[in-house]
């Protein structure tokens, strides 16, 4: 019964009023925060670390994992509602959000990403509370070699995340590998395409190429459009924001195993969120019976990427915890948080800081809920703003994302490279193109080359000895499986689909 | 004509030394070149903290992260040298250099090293597949079985000390680079790769939680403040006289006058309770040097690193 008293424990501080009002504050401003495009948790915790000086190190952590959390809930609003992602994890929720608040359905949306963001929080603290010291252990098993593979598994399944031709996707994921090179060679330190440029020798920057490519491209191609938006706010009530039962039924499926494949890459450092919902989306596109449905505003779409990315936010505190090892600059902040009160997050912190670890945890039951009770009522709120005037609300919009851009490395250069793949953005949609594989490929590709490079160096050049690894063995197995089974499954479609024409012709 | 100049130069060193009496009259920015939360911010941060008590202005930290400390380094080389804009910077300043062809500044001349804040030794610390507790029997193993030296990336002090290391001991190892310090130790634990260098204030966290094992502090001497770890001569690999530091610059050119009242303050700084505390959390001692001894250790460094590189081939060209 040691769970129950551990549960108590944190309850106890979680529920202080100096906490609870934190933790409050710390997903309001974190919703707010991810509702502005351009603007991410990572920001938000650096403008807001100096104050965890003068705070209770339990106390700090709850406001600034609060933020954290609050982003990921906050982040699918601006996708949803305009297309464009209020951080780069909720990029792929504009595939089918975007399409549903076109169909008059951003009311449902909104509130099932909500649920689907709770369900998906919930069930990574469970992991988070049961799991933690199984999974660090775990966790550590993982070489280069093993990353690696469920990397390579990663960029498979998720490569048919677009709607539009395979054709067109795989070159949109080969573009983004290709711009992911950029920077300095990870094992030899040679510039790549750098052009002698300090900016860029670090690559170029994963919240600029979002931004740019979704946001910007956005707004620019809106200005063509004239047509006044037929959205009467009085038409707004309560029972066209109930996603109906259909809505719920088809999407427990996609929230459970979302929420499982979220859970396991928010624990591995160095994935997180954004490979989380990628793949998440992508998985179920690929098992659905109605795959067509994808993009055209499927509940499905938009429960799965948010639900796998708030999981991954909660198991993200598994690494940093319990092995004091910070799997992204959001973590390190909170690492920083603690070692400024003289902690070292390490496998002795469950043990010898018990308050803090089990307050953390309750606090982020209340803080999730927190974040429901706050977020549902602000739906019908969030939905209005789509009757503002392009003309107001767009340049607003371009605002932030500048100053997002900047604000992330103090880096004009950043300004400018969000124009750039605005403007690349823009000419993508022209012609056609998807976005989205272009951000897979971007956020995959280098961590598939990073880990392959590591994984020859390690052994010493010997390929077979990286394929011989059994982790390593069975996730390669299972991604040539889903290969093959993804070209099969193509080419019976198309056949199917010939038939179908054929038939259709005779019938005439 | 002569009454003049001599008038002249007076004013001039007249106005110096006001220059550096008033300052600072506005608010000064504090560039840490890495991002928030490191072992440097935090040092940074606390010294922001204390100098704004000492000198009554706002000192902001700004964290400005990439190319292994140099976007950072490189936007202070640019900033006038008024003392307005200042940098705390570890030994990547002379480390980075060595591996970038590149950069737009000349790090000797561009920059002005004003004074050491905190300095330790390197340690080396060793992951679960190494099975030696001394640092002879390590050097024995190594020698056995060609070991994995894991770095925070190509240019990181971690890369040139390991370096350094395997060349005075005479080892066969092979260089794996990782994205950082954290990644490079949770691989340690893993058994994935077998030995990290860095300062200590990076690798005692995990030493203390015993995820990773202290082998050697490289030196002639242990350190005082962790007396039981063996110091790397005694196990007769010599040639080894580097310690880690972190230190306060400000961009190229600026008043000697100005420098010398910055570093005082900053002595003033470091011997406060509070940054005394933040010393000892990180392992770390407070930096004794004046100006120009640091600016002749830097030089110093620079001219090192730059050595190795080209005889260990580490400069990919």
């Amino acid at each position: 019964m040691d769970l129950i008293s551990n549960i108590a424990l944190g309850l106890d501080t979680a529920l202080t009023p100096v906490n609870l009002m934190y933790c409050f504050f710390g997903v309001f401003v974190g919703t707010l925060i991810g509702v502005l495009p351009g603007l991410g948790a990572l920001a938000a915790i650096s403008m807001l670390f100096p104050m965890t000086f003068h705070l209770e190190p339990t106390t700090a952590l709850i406001m600034l994992a609060g933020i954290y959390y609050g982003t990921a809930y906050g982040g699918s609003t601006a996708s949803i509602l305009l297309n464009i992602p209020g951080t780069t994890s909720s990029a792929v929720t504009c595939l089918d959000g975007y399409p549903m608040a076109q169909q008059g359905r951003a009311g449902v949306a909104l509130a099932m990403t909500a649920v689907a963001s709770f369900y998906g929080g919930i069930y990574g603290i469970i992991v988070l509370s049961v799991f933690t010291p199984v999974v660090a252990s775990w966790a550590l098993s993982f070489g280069s070699a093993e990353y690696f593979a469920l990397m390579l598994l990663g960029l498979v399944a998720a490569s048919s995340v677009s709607d539009a031709s395979v054709v067109k996707g795989l070159a949109m994921v080969a573009l983004g590998i290709l711009l992911a090179t950029v920077g300095m060679d990870p094992q030899s330190g040679t510039a790549r395409f750098t052009f002698g440029s300090l900016s860029v020798l670090d690559g170029l920057s994963i919240s600029a190429l979002a931004m740019g490519l979704f946001g910007v491209a956005e707004i620019v191609s809106s200005i063509g459009r004239t047509a006044a938006r037929q959205l009467d706010p009085k038409a707004i009530t309560l029972r066209k924001l109930m996603p109906t039962r259909d809505d719920f039924r088809r999407s427990w499926g996609p929230m459970f195993r979302s929420s499982t494949l979220g859970s396991l890459f928010g624990a591995l450092p160095g994935t997180g969120p954004t490979v989380a919902a990628f793949v998440s989306y992508g998985v179920e596109k690929r098992i659905s019976k109605e795959p067509e449905r994808f993009g055209k505003g499927a509940i499905e779409g938009v429960v799965a990427p948010e639900s796998a990315n708030n999981a991954a936010d909660q198991t993200a505190f598994i690494p940093t915890l319990s092995l004091g090892i910070p799997g992204s600059a959001t973590m390190a902040l909170m690492i920083g948080a603690l070692m400024v009160h003289g902690i070292h997050p390490g496998p002795k912190l469950v043990t010898d800081q018990p308050e803090l670890f089990w307050g953390l945890i309750m606090s982020f039951w209340i803080g999730n809920l927190l974040l429901v009770v706050l977020n549902l009522p602000l739906i019908g709120l969030w939905v209005r703003l789509l009757s503002v005037p392009y003309h107001l609300l767009y340049p607003a919009i371009l605002m932030f994302i500048c100053i997002g851009a900047y604000s992330v490395h103090y880096s004009a250069f950043d300004v400018m490279a969000v124009m750039g793949f605005g403007a690349l953005g823009y000419a993508m949609r022209i012609f056609g193109m998807p976005a989205a594989p272009l951000l897979l490929g971007f956020v995959l590709g280098p961590l598939v080359e990073q880990h392959f490079r590591r994984a020859m160096v390690l052994a010493r050049g010997d390929f077979s000895a990286v394929i011989e690894r059994p982790i390593t063995g069975v996730v390669l197995g299972i991604t040539a499986l889903v290969l093959i089974w993804s070209i099969w499954a193509g080419m019976r479609q198309k056949a199917r689909m010939r038939d179908r024409k054929l038939t259709a012709g005779q019938e005439d | 004509m002569k009454m003049l100049t001599a008038a002249m130069v007076a004013l001039g060193l007249s106005s110096a030394a006001a220059a550096a009496q008033d300052f600072p009259s506005k608010p000064i920015t504090l560039i840490v070149p890495y991002s928030g939360g490191g072992s440097t911010d935090l040092i940074g941060r606390q010294l922001a903290h204390e100098l704004q008590q000492i000198w009554g202005q706002p000192v902001v930290v700004e964290n400005r992260a990439g190319a292994g400390s140099m976007i950072g380094t490189a936007a202070l080389s640019q900033a006038e040298p008024d003392g307005y804009t200042l940098l705390v910077n570890t030994p990547a300043v002379a480390t980075a250099p060595a591996v970038q062809n590149d950069l737009p500044f000349d790090p000797k001349t561009d920059i002005t090293a004003i004074g050491m804040v905190a300095t330790s030794p390197y340690m080396a610390v060793a992951g679960a597949a190494v099975n030696a507790t001394t640092f002879a029997d390590f050097i024995a193993e190594a020698k056995e079985r060609p070991m994995f030296f894991a770095t925070a990336g190509v240019g990181t002090s971690s890369h040139f000390t390991e370096e350094l290391l395997i060349q005075q001991a005479g080892l066969d190892a092979d260089i794996v680079h990782f994205s950082s310090g954290g990644d490079a130790q949770v691989n340690l634990m893993g058994g994935h790769a077998d030995v990290y260098i860095s300062n200590t204030a990076s690798v005692m966290p995990y030493v203390n939680n015993g995820q990773v094992k202290a082998l050697v502090v490289l030196g002639s001497e242990r350190y005082e403040l962790l007396p039981d770890v063996e110091a790397s001569a005694e196990a007769g690999v010599d040639g080894i006289d580097i310690n880690s530091w972190v230190g306060l610059f400000g961009p190229g050119g600026m008043d000697p006058a100005l420098v010398e009242k910055i570093n005082s303050d900053m002595h003033a700084a470091l011997a406060t309770d509070s940054f005394k505390k933040v010393l000892a959390d990180n392992f770390v001692i407070a930096g004794k040097d004046s100006a120009d001894e640091f600016k002749a250790q830097v030089e110093k460094e620079m001219d090192l690193w730059k050595t190795l590189a080209t005889e260990r081939s580490i400069v990919a060209n």
